[in-house]
Parts: C-alpha cells; sequence; structure tokens
C-alpha cells in the first residue's frame, strides 16, 4: 500500500496559499510538529502563532484574529479541537460566523494507532457536525485534503478539516477525481444493487470491497461523501432511491458521523435498509493501523458480508410490527 | 482631564445606570449587581479613552473593547446607545426575541459589539487576537477587555496570560471589574483565586490596582497602560457589586435578579435626577 502525509499536505498548502493571500496564518498549540508546520513558521515567522500546549486559547486567539480580517487555520489534534476546545469553537467560531479554518489530525481510530485512545479521535465529525454553521470535511488521501484546504480557504466561514497520522493510504491514482466542496460524488459505478457510502482513510477499502463483491457478482456503486457539512442530502437521497440498500463506512463512531448523516437522510428522504460500519460506541486499544481496522470490523470483508447482508433486507424486508413468537 | 470633563462622565454614567435599572426591570430579566459595577469602566473607555467612530462601526483603526463578562452587558447596549451606535429607544427590547440586544452580547447583532461573549474567561484570548491582528497589520488600536474577578477561576484565562506574554503584546489592556463576588457567593469562599495580584506579576504582565468607580484613577491608569509597550498590562479595578444602588450594593442576591416596582422606583430614586 503506497503512503503519503496527510498532515504534510496540509502544511504545503498553506505555504502555497500564504504566498499570494497575507491573510492567511498559522495558529499552533505546540502542534507544529504535528502539522509539520515548520517550513510555514520559517518562511513566515511573523503569520505562525503557537500559544503553547493550550488549544482552548488557540481557538479564541484564531477567532481574534478572524475578527480583524484575517483567515487562520488552526492546527493541531482532532480531538483537542472537537473536545477540549469545543465551547470556543461553537461560541467564537460558528456562532460569530468567523473564517477560522480548524484542521484536526489523528482524525479516526486508525490514526491515531499506537498511541491509544487519548489520541484516537473517532468523535470529532459527530461533535462538529451538530454545531450550527461549520462546513465538515473528510479527505480520503494527501491529495484531497490539498484540494480541502484550499476550498475551505475560499468559502466564508468556519471549516474543520480531518487528516490522518502522516502515514495515510493512497486512494486515487492521479489524477484523483474532482473535488467539489459540498457534493457526494460516485467513484465507482459497478451497478445499482448496494450503495457503499464512505469517507476519510478507509476510502480504499470501501473500493476494494466493491471489487469484490463484483468478482461475486454483486454490482455496487461507491459514494464518496468528503463534506459531512453542508451535505448533499440531493445526491445521497437520489443514491439511497436508486440502489434501495446501503452500507455505510467511516473511521468514526457509528453515532454521529457518516454513518448517522446517511441514517439521517435515509429516515427522512430515502427509507432503505442501511448497515452502519464504524466502531460501535467503544474505545478501541493501541495498534498497527491496519490491523486496529481490521480488529474493530472495518475490514474488506465486513464491506462485503455487510453488503450483502443489507441486499437480502432489501429482498425480503422485515415485516414491522410482526409479533416475533 | 479637566475636572468639568470628569464630572461630565460621572454624570454620564449616573445616566447608564439609571439605564441598566430600567432595562433590567423592563426586560423582567438580567443581570443588575455585576452590570452596575462595571459601569463607570465601560463609561470612561466609551466616553473619553478609546478611540472610536460610532458613525464608523467597522473601522478598522477603532479601539477594540470586550466584555467577558458578557452578562453585564446591559451596562455595555446603554453606553453604546448613548454614544450613537444605535437608538436609545432600541434599551428597553433587551432579551426580547425581535430586539438586536441579545442577553449576552452579540458581535453580528448590535452594532458597536467588537466580539461576541458571554461564556467566561475567554475575552483575553480574543483580545490576544486582535491585538496580535492589528500589529500584524500595522494599525495603531488598543484592544480592551473586561473580565469579572470570578471569571479568573478559568483555565483559558491564564493560558491567555502566557501566550500575550511571550508574544510581547503591548497594546493589550485587561481590566478585571474586581468586585470580590461571583454567581455562587464571595471569590475567596468558592474558589482559590485570592490574592489575584501576584499571579498576574507571576505571569509577567504591568499591574495596576485602583478604585474601579474614580474615574480620574480609570482613566490615569488606561493612558499608563496604553504606554506600557512591550507587555501586556492588567488594572485591577477594585468596584462593589450594585454600586450606585444603596440596597443592591453588596447584596449577592442581585447577582441576577429583577427590580420589583417599588425596588425599581427606589433605585431610580437613589440614582437621582432625570434621564
Amino acid at each position: 500500500m503506497r503512503l503519503e502525509s496527510t498532515r504534510t499536505a496540509v502544511t504545503e498548502t498553506l505555504l502555497e496559499m500564504a504566498e499570494t493571500d497575507p491573510n492567511i496564518l498559522l495558529v499552533c498549540a505546540d502542534s507544529v510538529l504535528v502539522i509539520r508546520g515548520r517550513l510555514f513558521a520559517e518562511r513566515f515567522p511573523e503569520r505562525y502563532f503557537d500559544v503553547g500546549i493550550a488549544e482552548q486559547n488557540a481557538v479564541c486567539c484564531a477567532a481574534g484574529l478572524a475578527a480583524c480580517g484575517f483567515v487562520p487555520f488552526v492546527a493541531t489534534y482532532a480531538g483537542f479541537i472537537s473536545m477540549r476546545a469545543c465551547e470556543q469553537v461553537r461560541t467564537f467560531v460558528a456562532y460569530p460566523g468567523l473564517p477560522v479554518k480548524l484542521v484536526g489530525a489523528n482524525g479516526g481510530m486508525a490514526s491515531g494507532e499506537r498511541e491509544g485512545v487519548t489520541h484516537q479521535f473517532f468523535e470529532d465529525l459527530g461533535i462538529l457536525r451538530t454545531i450550527p454553521g461549520i462546513t465538515v470535511v473528510v479527505p480520503a488521501e494527501a491529495s484531497q485534503v490539498r484540494e480541502a484546504i484550499r476550498a475551505v480557504a475560499r468559502c466564508d466561514g468556519p471549516a474543520y478539516v480531518r487528516v490522518g497520522s502522516g502515514r495515510d493510504p493512497v486512494v486515487f491514482e492521479p489524477p484523483a477525481p474532482p473535488f467539489v466542496l459540498g457534493k457526494a460524488r460516485v467513484l465507482r459505478a459497478v451497478g445499482r444493487e448496494v450503495a457503499l457510502f464512505g469517507c476519510g482513510l478507509i476510502l480504499n477499502r470501501v473500493l476494494e470491497a466493491a471489487g469484490e463483491l463484483e468478482k461475486r457478482g454483486v454490482r455496487a456503486t461507491v459514494v464518496e461523501v468528503h463534506t459531512l457539512k453542508p451535505l448533499d442530502v440531493e445526491s445521497i437521497a437520489g443514491l439511497l432511491a436508486d440502489c434501495g440498500a446501503a452500507v455505510s463506512v467511516e473511521d468514526h463512531n457509528i453515532i454521529g458521523g457518516l454513518g448517522s448523516a446517511i441514517a439521517e437522510v435515509a429516515a427522512e428522504e430515502a427509507p432503505v435498509p442501511l448497515v452502519r460500519l464504524g466502531l460501535r460506541d467503544l474505545y478501541p486499544r493501541s495498534g498497527k493501523p491496519e490491523e486496529l481496522l481490521d480488529a474493530y470490523h472495518i475490514g474488506v470483508t465486513d464491506i462485503v458480508e455487510a453488503a450483502l447482508r443489507v441486499i437480502e433486507r432489501k429482498r425480503r424486508p422485515a415485516r414491522a410490527g410482526r409479533p416475533t413468537a | 482631564m479637566t475636572d468639568a470633563a470628569i464630572n461630565g462622565l460621572v454624570e454620564t454614567a449616573r445616566l447608564i445606570r439609571r439605564d441598566v435599572v430600567r432595562m433590567i426591570h423592563l426586560a423582567g430579566d438580567g443581570h443588575p449587581g455585576p452590570a452596575l459595577s462595571v459601569v463607570d469602566i465601560v463609561t470612561a473607555l466609551y466616553f473619553a479613552a478609546m478611540r472610536i467612530d460610532p458613525s464608523r462601526p467597522q473601522w478598522p483603526e477603532r479601539d477594540r473593547f470586550i466584555l467577558s463578562k458578557g452578562h453585564a452587558c446591559p451596562a455595555l447596549y446603554a453606553a453604546l446607545a448613548r454614544r450613537g451606535y444605535f437608538p436609545m429607544e432600541e434599551l428597553p427590547g433587551l432579551r426580547s426575541l425581535p430586539s438586536m440586544l441579545q442577553g449576552h452580547p452579540d458581535m453580528n447583532k448590535t452594532p458597536g459589539i467588537d466580539m461576541t461573549s458571554g461564556s467566561l474567561g475567554n475575552g483575553i484570548g480574543l483580545g490576544l487576537g486582535m491585538a496580535l491582528a492589528g500589529r500584524l497589520r500595522g494599525l495603531p488600536y488598543d484592544t480592551f477587555v473586561v473580565t469579572g474577578d470570578g471569571e479568573l477561576e478559568e483555565g483559558v484565562v491564564w493560558e491567555a496570560a502566557m501566550a500575550a506574554c511571550r508574544y510581547r503584546v503591548g497594546r493589550l489592556t485587561v481590566i478585571v471589574d474586581h468586585n470580590g463576588m461571583q454567581s455562587g457567593g464571595a471569590v475567596e469562599a468558592v474558589s482559590g483565586l485570592v490574592p489575584i495580584r501576584p499571579k498576574w506579576e507571576a505571569f509577567g504582565w504591568h499591574l495596576q490596582e485602583i478604585d474601579g468607580h474614580d474615574m480620574g484613577q480609570i482613566l490615569e491608569a488606561v493612558a499608563l497602560a496604553r504606554r506600557v509597550g512591550d507587555r501586556p498590562s492588567v488594572i485591577l479595578a477594585h468596584t462593589v457589586k450594585g454600586k450606585g444602588v444603596p440596597f443592591m450594593e453588596g447584596d449577592n442576591s442581585w447577582h441576577k435578579r429583577v427590580p420589583t416596582r417599588e425596588e425599581f422606583a427606589a433605585a431610580m430614586a437613589a440614582l437621582g435626577g432625570e434621564g
């Protein structure tokens, strides 16, 4: 498996944008190494701030800078942004609609890998998705992080971009398909028996599972939902209705993230059977990323089995209200 | 500043205190004690010290103000209205659905509010960002943050206090409305915060201690704070919660409480005069 750093992609893109846009700033909370930000700090020392291990203040400080016309990127671990500084994000970034751009590293269990639960963040998307006014993006690989960073810098208001460990799988053969903020995109459309929705650094597994299904004669459509908010409800509802069965796959708690988002659309717009794959509301262990994903049932075989199961449910719907005895 | 000018500010503060009590009485909701303790500080800033232009609330070079103790906002709203940011007729609408005057300050709804506030502890970090922005842009403005004293129990206060010194931000002044009380009682009884002064000194801030109800002292301290130059400044302003209304002074039940019709009349009589 080829790897490329989604963290380095952040700083490279910031450096590139900062050359032409004097408003781009980088705010760290002793996270400059986390985000591979040394190059930015050296190139633009006056536009780089490190407030120390103090995420709440990093977000406040960025909000103050943004209120004076700057576009600060706050980059540190995903959980310290979404949990430690959650209230600052909500009240002083999202509520006033200030253009603070948050970058969360170690997004997902696998990105936190051997560090253990304190550094594995699988609640960030659910937490931030409930806050009004934040764009939430979950890129699938480094090239997509570059696209996402450029896109959120261009859009007004607050945004969150989730990145990984720095040893992140490459999914797309270049050139990657076009990235449009706020749009779900079909990556592979063999057929409409089941829709496989995925986001983030596990997308390679979803694509592999679709290939495996095809070998078994099952025609799946793979949909990448890289923007969880604003959610592309129209496309998702259309795909749900067309396929009549769906699986969601994410490196996140199945509560609050992509699976919940798809379930919300399904319930309101296109009720079809759905299986959510992700962490099943538990704390994982330390381990190597690929082993963790397999151990916690976000493996290729899990996706294949979930697809077969949900297609079966589509064919033989359980009758609601039927007595069980 | 001349005696006449000081007397003018004292009179403005009296009018703002009347506005505060009336607003909370009419709204049937609000924090009179914390608002009254901060009135003289807010008046000194908005009517004398700050470089502002009410006809251009977004003027990039204006001095910035953050009311970190956002629950005292009736005092700020009254000052903004009397300074001409919006009509006085807005004041009675406080906290009502159609009003521009939210329960706590909202920078997008009320002209003149530089920063949303109300959740305690965050004003200094927000002000630090504004001060850094001014330095980066080469703009000659100062940033003033008014905090409560109980509010200093929040950890993020000291995160910001550290960073402000590390960045040697000279144009950031924090004024602590040190009335000694917080929601649950005396600050000294609730927490281990007291003594406050050595904490700021240990964090490296330029510190002054004043009577927060003495207009001359407030203006002098603010003028000195502006000149410090190479580090942030804190003014520990000793105040009385409920200042100006004798039956509210020092009575913490007025932290959040609405004056009845009789109490309202008594308060207005105590505050004296017309307006």
